[in-house]
Order: C-alpha cells, then sequence, then structure tokens
C-alpha cells in the first residue's frame, strides 16, 4: 500500500517537473527576448540598425523585379497548402478551460482595448505589406564618441551594391 | 516581461522606436500616401492596443533582422516569399504557392484569437495582391466574422459556470451537514468523501470569486494588487487540491477492491498528504515561474506554457485515476462471471458502477482531453467541458451523498424518531418500516469498517455479496 503511494508520489514528481521545464524554456525565450529588446535599443543595437538599414530583400526585389498580378490564379493552392506559423502559447487541456473563460471574460470586457477593429485595415485596401521603393539616400545613425550623429550616406555605394547583389542571389 | 518593465523604459522604447520609423518614413521619397497612416495617428487614446501594436512591431524588426544579420536562411528550392511586417502582425519566410496562417492578434476587442489570419503566397513567390486594390493584402477578415457569437458564448459560460457553481455549494454543504451531524456514517470511505467535498466547496468558492470579482472587474487587473496574485495562487492550488483528492478516491477504492488481499487497515495520513500537501508542489513552482517569465497583471493571461505546470500532474493524475477505474472493472466483471449471471445483467451492473465512479474519479477530462480545432466543434466541447467542470460536485454530492443508501436509510430513520419523539400518529407500517431501516443501516454501518469482510469476498469466498454490497442498484461504491 505505502510503495504504491510513494510510487503515485514520485511519478507526480516527475509530471510536475517534466513540463515546468519545457513551458519555462520556452517563456524564458520569450522573456528574455523581450528583455533584451529594452537593452537592444542602446547603442550596440543602434550599429546594427546602421548595418541592415531596414532594407530587406523584400523590397530589393520588389523594385527590381516586374511583379505579375495574376493573384487571383493562384488562389486555387490556397486549402491544400498551408502551414501554421504560429506556435499559440497556452493550454488546451480539458482541464484548462476554466483559466480560458477567465481570461475570456476579463478581454472581452477590457474597455483599454479598441472596441472594434478599424475596417479599412481589413478592406481590400488595408493590411499587407506595402512597397516601398530603396532610397536614394538613406539617413542612418551614427554613434559618434558619446553622442549619435545622423548622416546621410549614398544608396548605390560598392558595399551596398555588393549587399545588394548577394540578395538577390539568394532569391 | 513587458509588464514589469518601468515607465521610463517604455517611453525611450517608444520614443527610439518612433524615431526610427520616422527616419525611414522621411528618408523614403517616393513612398506611398498609405504608409503616412501609421498606428500611432489611429489608435492615438487607446494605450493597450497601441502598445501592443507596437511592440509586436519591434519585436517583428528585431527578428527580421536578426535572421539578416545571421543568415540562417536554409537553402530552399524554389521562390521564396520573404519574411515581412504587415501592419499587425510578422510572417516567416513562406514558400512558393503556401499559405500562411497565424492565430489572430488580440489588439482589438473583437478580434477573436481563436480564429486564424492567412496570408498566401503565390507561385511566383510573392505576397498575394489583393485583385481590388492591387496591394498586397492579409486576410484579417475572419477575425471579426463570429465575434457576437463568441461573445454570447462567452457569457452564456460564464453564467453555466455560476449557477453550477452555485448549486454545488448548496448541494456539497448540505451533504456534508449531513456527513458531519450523523456521527454513524463515519468510517474511512466517508472522511476521505467528506475531504473531497470540502475540496470541491473550497473550489467552487474561489472560482465563484476569481470570475465575478477578479477576471470581471478591469479596475483590481489594471491597478494589480498582490492580492490578486495570491488568490490566483491559492485558486490554483485549490484546483489541484479537488484533482489530487479525486485521485485519493482512486486510490482507495483501488487499493480496496483489487490489492485488498494486503491491506490492514489504510493509513489515511499519505491519503492527507497526496490530496493537501502535494498540491502546493505546482502551485508553489508556477508562482514562482509565472513571477519570473510571464508576470501578466493578476497572472490571468491563459496564453502561457507556464500552465502546464499546474495541470500536468492533475492529467497524470486523472490518467493513473482512469487506469484503476479500467482494473476495478475488470475485476468487478470476473468477480460477478463466477456467479454465473444473466450476461445482459452482469455488463449493466458493470456499466452502471463506471458511470457513477466516471465523475467521482474525474475520467470525463481523459476521455476529452483536448480542444477539437473547428470553430463549431470548439464550442460545442466548450459547453461540454463547462458543464462537467462546474456540475462535478453537485453530481458528486448526489450520488455519494442523497442516493447513498446509507444515508437515505439513516435519515429516515431520525425523521421517524423525530415523528415518534413528538407523538404524531405511527401506523404498525410505518413503525416496523422504520425498524427494518435501523436494522439495514446498521449492517451497513458496520460493513464500513469490515475490511475483512471485503478481503474475505474479493477472495472470492463471497461473491454474492460483493455483487450486493458494491452492485448495488443505488449505489455501489458510496
Amino acid at each position: 500500500m505505502q510503495l504504491i503511494l510513494q510510487s503515485i508520489f514520485c511519478c507526480c514528481l516527475l509530471a510536475t517537473v517534466a513540463p515546468s521545464v519545457d513551458s519555462a524554456k520556452h517563456d524564458l525565450k520569450r522573456s528574455v527576448r523581450l528583455q533584451r529588446s529594452k537593452r537592444d535599443l542602446s547603442l550596440a543595437a543602434l550599429r546594427t540598425l546602421d548595418n541592415s538599414q531596414f532594407i530587406r530583400e523584400d523590397d530589393v526585389k520588389d523594385n527590381l523585379r516586374p511583379h505579375s498580378s495574376t493573384g487571383i490564379s493562384m488562389r486555387t493552392k490556397r486549402s491544400k497548402n498551408s502551414i501554421n506559423q504560429s506556435r499559440r502559447a497556452g493550454c488546451s487541456l480539458g482541464t484548462c478551460t476554466v483559466h480560458v473563460l477567465a481570461h475570456r471574460i476579463h478581454d472581452l470586457n477590457n474597455k483599454l482595448k479598441i472596441g472594434n477593429a478599424p475596417v479599412d485595415k481589413i478592406n481590400p485596401f488595408g493590411y499587407g505589406r506595402r512597397r516601398r521603393s530603396v532610397p536614394e539616400k538613406v539617413m542612418t545613425l551614427r554613434q559618434e564618441g558619446k553622442g549619435l550623429r545622423t548622416a546621410w550616406r549614398s544608396s548605390n555605394s560598392q558595399s551596398r551594391l555588393h549587399r545588394l547583389e548577394a540578395l538577390l542571389r539568394r532569391t | 516581461m513587458p509588464k514589469k518593465m518601468k515607465a521610463s523604459d517604455w517611453t525611450i522604447c517608444l520614443f527610439l522606436l518612433g524615431s526610427v520609423t520616422e527616419f525611414i518614413v522621411l528618408a523614403s521619397p517616393e513612398v506611398n500616401e498609405s504608409q503616412q497612416q501609421h498606428p500611432q495617428n489611429v489608435y492615438h487614446d487607446i494605450g493597450v492596443t497601441r502598445n501592443k501594436i507596437v511592440t509586436a512591431q519591434f519585436e517583428c524588426y528585431q527578428k527580421i533582422m536578426k535572421d539578416n544579420n545571421q543568415e540562417v536562411i536554409p537553402s530552399r528550392a524554389g521562390p521564396v516569399c520573404n519574411r515581412t511586417w504587415d501592419g499587425w502582425l510578422c510572417w516567416d519566410d513562406t514558400e512558393a504557392g503556401i499559405t500562411s496562417e497565424q492565430h489572430c492578434p488580440d489588439y482589438f476587442q473583437d478580434f477573436d484569437p481563436t480564429e486564424m489570419v492567412s496570408k498566401i503566397c503565390t507561385e511566383s513567390g510573392q505576397w498575394f495582391l489583393h485583385p481590388a486594390s492591387n496591394r498586397t493584402w492579409t486576410n484579417f477578415t475572419r477575425c471579426n466574422l463570429h465575434t457576437t457569437e463568441g461573445r454570447r458564448t462567452a457569457m452564456n459560460l460564464f453564467y453555466l459556470a455560476l449557477i453550477g457553481h452555485g448549486l454545488s455549494l448548496t448541494s456539497l454543504c448540505v451533504s456534508l451537514g449531513i456527513f458531519f451531524h450523523f456521527k454513524s456514517l463515519s468510517c474511512q470511505r466517508i472522511t476521505l468523501h467528506k475531504n473531497l467535498f470540502f475540496s470541491f466547496v473550497l473550489n467552487s468558492i474561489i472560482t465563484i470569486i476569481w470570475l465575478t470579482a477578479v477576471a470581471n472587474n478591469q479596475e483590481l487587473v489594471q491597478r494589480n494588487p498582490v492580492s490578486c496574485k495570491v488568490s490566483q495562487f491559492i485558486h490554483l492550488y485549490i484546483f489541484g487540491c479537488n484533482y489530487f483528492w479525486m485521485l485519493c478516491e482512486g486510490i482507495y477504492l483501488h487499493t480496496l477492491i483489487v490489492v485488498a488481499v494486503f491491506a490492514e487497515k489504510q493509513h489515511l495520513m499519505w491519503y492527507y498528504l497526496l490530496g493537501w500537501g502535494f498540491p502546493l508542489i505546482p502551485a508553489i513552482i508556477h508562482a514562482v515561474a509565472r513571477s519570473y517569465y510571464y508576470n501578466d497583471n493578476c497572472w490571468i493571461s491563459s496564453n502561457t506554457s507556464l500552465l502546464y505546470i499546474i495541470h500536468g500532474p492533475i492529467c497524470a493524475a486523472l490518467l493513473v485515476n482512469l487506469f484503476f477505474l479500467l482494473n476495478i472493472v475488470r475485476v468487478l466483471i470476473t468477480k460477478l462471471k463466477v456467479t454465473h449471471q444473466a450476461e445482459s445483467s452482469l455488463y449493466m451492473k458493470a456499466v452502471r458502477a463506471t458511470l457513477i465512479l466516471v465523475p467521482l474519479l474525474g475520467i470525463q477530462y481523459v476521455l476529452l482531453p483536448y480542444k477539437p480545432g473547428g470553430r463549431v466543434s470548439a464550442e460545442i466541447y466548450d459547453y461540454i467541458m463547462h458543464i462537467l467542470m462546474h456540475y462535478q460536485g453537485l453530481l458528486v454530492a448526489t450520488i455519494f451523498c442523497f442516493f447513498n443508501g446509507e444515508v437515505q436509510a439513516v435519515l429516515r430513520r431520525h425523521w421517524n424518531q423525530y415523528r415518534i419523539q413528538f407523538g404524531s400518529t405511527i401506523t404498525q407500517s410505518d413503525a416496523l418500516r422504520s425498524a427494518s431501516y435501523t436494522a439495514s443501516s446498521i449492517t451497513e454501518v458496520q460493513g464500513c469498517y469490515s475490511i475483512d469482510g471485503h478481503t474475505e469476498h474479493l477472495n472470492g469466498k463471497n461473491c454474492n455479496d460483493i455483487d450486493s454490497a458494491i452492485l448495488k442498484p443505488e449505489n455501489p461504491f458510496a
């Protein structure tokens, strides 16, 4: 009798520790990222901003490649191939429903949120990334001594061209 | 831990972010007209929504830059739609011809976070352009399509929970009163029942408090006092206690019926330790982990995997209970077969015993472990789960107290004594019936203590008795 109880005790202990380690890893990653976001706005991070200057492959490609606007014909594949990007954190067990309900009730009555989503952002003229061309000159932040300096950098400098080419080759 | 950031950090963060985006806008001369409609103008007054969007945007840009710097792009065959920030959500690199999906953001009250947003990557490796506007477009339309229905469901479930817990509370208090008042009922099994009922009562009280006073009270959550975190801690602890007392009932029954050969009188100390002591461990671990890694207001959010710290052990306990239930039913059927009963009545009895034990041991949560994906099926699941969860106390009190043969007998006896005492006219037959009840209840109460008797039954010496003791129509295990 005691042996059974003790072994169940041990099982329960294991069951406590295993998911907590797993979930802690996930949440830790998130919290570390958020904590880092505070720090990343320091000068060190601005230097990385300087390097990449918010230009991604997307911008470059959009500008250099003629785009076909035949979006409709491609919609056929929609239902077949879809991937889910969001790993939704949270408890989906049956016993969690009470927490989910409490959270939902709280969310529904949250007066600090905007009640209705703006319709113009959802309609065809709304959200989605808008094309942006690569600017001729880009204002950059540079660290000089202790202060920040803004500087105009020509975008068709040699190093920039190399980077663009590299991006293009990848896509 | 965004909530823990000091206000000054936040302002710096927002200011820098704003300035960075402004630089970009200023620096690109050919910018679209629409580009200037930055969220900042639209969401001027409302803090939470704007904060959330800006934070998400910031995280997204950081992610994009980090990935670009690290050059961690695996070589893929075929064109790829590039990762992007669409104004509300962040999208990863997606292969051509694939529709990427994410859960709706919770920026607005009418957005349902369980619905999906989709963004199509076309065959040519470009994000889908909406034919009406010829712009890159993400499909957010599903997010607020069923908002009113969702809200109605949530409120229905809320009232369902309150009514369920209210009914459970009354019935459990009445049964606890019966158990405590009639000393003749007390035995180990009833002691376990008392503890289980008491955990149900506490659970109902704290759940009602949590749902009405905390979840429904915006000001309190916004002030975020320590007391509401403490109440969440207590809520989770009591919640755990409830399920671990179900486990205790399972262990007790299993020991009594299956391994009774080795059992002397069982030590209740272990049960108390498991039922009231053990749930403290996950509750404390959860509280510590929550305060370090996900310290939201009042710990009310259910979007964190840290909840598995509480629900993992509960799930394990329920699985153990399922094993116990199956084993008990197996033993019952083998014992009953020895008595050569008719097959149908045998299985009827087994099924009845199982059905009675399911709410006691909480098996329903194991049988319906995960929420299904679809909207309608998820809603049905929600209703079933909430009814099972919030009315379980009522069900358990009804089956194991009000329908309990011993309890009914004791109540009748006392009622008759009361009538005799106050000299009301009793007919002959009534007096006879009361006498017979007294006799039967005495044997039943004595049966309570007779563990030797049980071992005898289960060794197969007296199988007709086990059948009458355990499978009595009104109440086998009560």
